[in-house]
């Protein structure tokens, strides 16, 4: 489904991504991890066509961004970090714009929106107004935008920071619920928690792919203390 | 609907919303109010027609509205970081540009008809006399040329718009684009080629106003405002292009 074919990326001189290559299969949540600075973000900002690799390529069902960006981006669903929303107007409101400026029909409009509110958990707050909500619910929005369009790939920036126990349970029943029908990649820190749902692990240092934990491949408390460990490394060794 | 409808249709309705559109609004008409009535006294006696006052009380204060109407189209969407979104979307950047585009001159459109009510207000107030007879054939002339003068500074401020995070400094970079560089050129060529004091007594962008007011369209003055703002809409559309690059 998608091919990450040695990405090389740089911000003026200094090399952010470092000949990056794995796939990511149907049905795979794959967990992107590493010390802040690693390139997570920078990796999910490429895929999501908000900056161009200086070389290597990606493909999606063999689709290139750079030569078929719209049905390329038809295809993805994207979180960024942050999260931001439109926060003058109702949840309800912003989905169906989003859904609208996607590309639906006029009459799958209505479907689309409450499909994703009650994918996401969020009917009781349809219409309220953004800026009135939680960081979590805002996440939750966010979330709901990304997977509104049923998309092949959905990439999520730190989904789960700021989030409590309850709705980091909510946002993990609803990314394993998606990748019955997509490719998920998420980053994160929160590696504990992410075991309990991703079935791949790659660790991100200094923007090179420095190992890959299949989850299945491993006990969970191995696989932590060999996360822990790279984490751990990483962080020291990070100026 | 289309994704430049989407775009438009929620631009506007922010821009009903917003602070930066209402009190913008509301001063520029007081500005144009003033404007006339000064007109209108200086030129007492004169062969000004009321549509050409009219005109001329407007022009100079559309690149300030424009400016403000602007500031915030692409200006906030960098603040927020709605950009990433929308960016990742499958949408062209040009679908973006023209939405946005359209929903400022939206609202400048309908500033200029609510700006016709000045003369219909201000002339019995002042029982002033009006030269000759009306027609709303002049009226509809005028209104084109600030019509494109007005589709020029915005589409001039949308793309200043994609430089900044800050709407305050989007502004005053419109601003200085829109009025200061204009005025600069003018000034500069009154200085180097004196001789042309006589023939340009005033900023060519007010004779264009002054002309069709007074029934004398040119199309390489229409020519000139579309290709200004398809210039402009162009160029703003392929910098957001940019943006992918280097983020």
């Amino acid at each position: 489904m998608l091919e990450i074919d040695h990405i090389t990326f740089s911000y003026a001189r200094r090399r952010v991504l470092d000949d990056i290559t794995f796939d990511v299969a149907p049905g795979e949540i794959v967990a992107l991890t590493g010390p802040n600075g690693a390139g997570k973000t920078t990796l999910l900002k490429l895929l999501a066509c908000l900056l161009m690799q200086d070389s290597g390529a990606v493909r999606l069902d063999a689709v290139n961004p750079l030569l078929r960006p719209l049905r390329y981006r038809r295809g993805i669903g994207y979180l960024s970090e942050h999260c931001p929303l439109y926060s003058e107007m109702t949840v309800e409101a912003y989905l169906t714009y989003r859904v609208r400026l996607k590309g639906e029909r006029s009459l799958r409009v209505r479907r689309r929106v409450s499909e994703a509110l009650e994918m996401c958990g969020l009917e009781a707050v349809a219409k309220t107004r953004v800026r009135l909500l939680s960081h979590g619910y805002r996440k939750r929005v966010g979330l709901a935008d990304a997977l509104i369009m049923h998309p092949k790939l959905l990439l999520l920036d730190d989904i789960l920071a700021g989030l409590d126990v309850a709705q980091r349970r909510k946002a993990a029943a609803v990314l394993s619920a998606a990748s019955a029908r997509a490719a998920v990649l998420v980053s994160g820190h929160e590696i504990h928690e992410m075991m309990g749902w991703c079935t791949r692990f790659v660790v991100l240092n200094r923007g090179r792919v420095v190992a890959m934990y299949r989850t299945g491949d491993h006990q969970r408390a191995e696989l932590a203390r060999l996360l822990d460990r790279h984490m751990q490394a990483e962080t020291e060794g990070t100026p | 609907m289309t994704a430049v409808q989407v775009t438009w249709l929620r631009e506007v309705r922010a821009f009903r919303g917003a602070f930066s559109c209402g009190v913008p609004v509301a001063a520029f008409l007081a500005a144009c109010g003033w404007t006339f009535v000064m007109m209108l006294r200086r030129n007492e006696g004169s062969v000004l027609q009321i549509q050409s006052v009219w005109g001329l009380s407007i022009a100079p204060w559309l690149p300030i509205l424009s400016a403000v109407l602007t500031m915030r189209l692409f200006a906030e969407e960098r603040s927020t970081g709605m950009i990433d979104l929308l960016m990742a979307s499958p949408i062209r950047e040009r679908d973006l540009v023209i939405g946005k585009f359209l929903s400022a001159m939206t609202v400048m459109a309908a500033t200029l008809v609510f700006s016709m009510a000045v003369p219909v207000l201000a002339l019995p107030l002042l029982s002033a006399p009006v030269q000759g007879t009306v027609h709303a054939v002049a009226f509809l002339a005028t209104f084109i040329i600030l019509f494109l003068q007005a589709s020029a500074w915005c589409a001039a401020g949308t793309l200043v718009s994609v430089f900044f995070r800050n709407q305050a400094a989007a502004a005053v970079s419109s601003l200085v684009l829109c009025s200061g560089a204009p005025m600069v050129v003018y000034m500069a060529v009154l200085a180097w080629v004196p001789s042309l004091r006589a023939d340009v007594a005033w900023m060519p962008l007010l004779v264009h106003v002054y002309d069709f007011s007074t029934g004398l369209f040119s199309t390489s003055v229409i020519a000139l405002y579309v290709t200004a703002t398809v210039f402009f809409l162009f160029g703003c559309s392929k910098l957001l292009a940019c943006l992918r690059l280097r983020g």
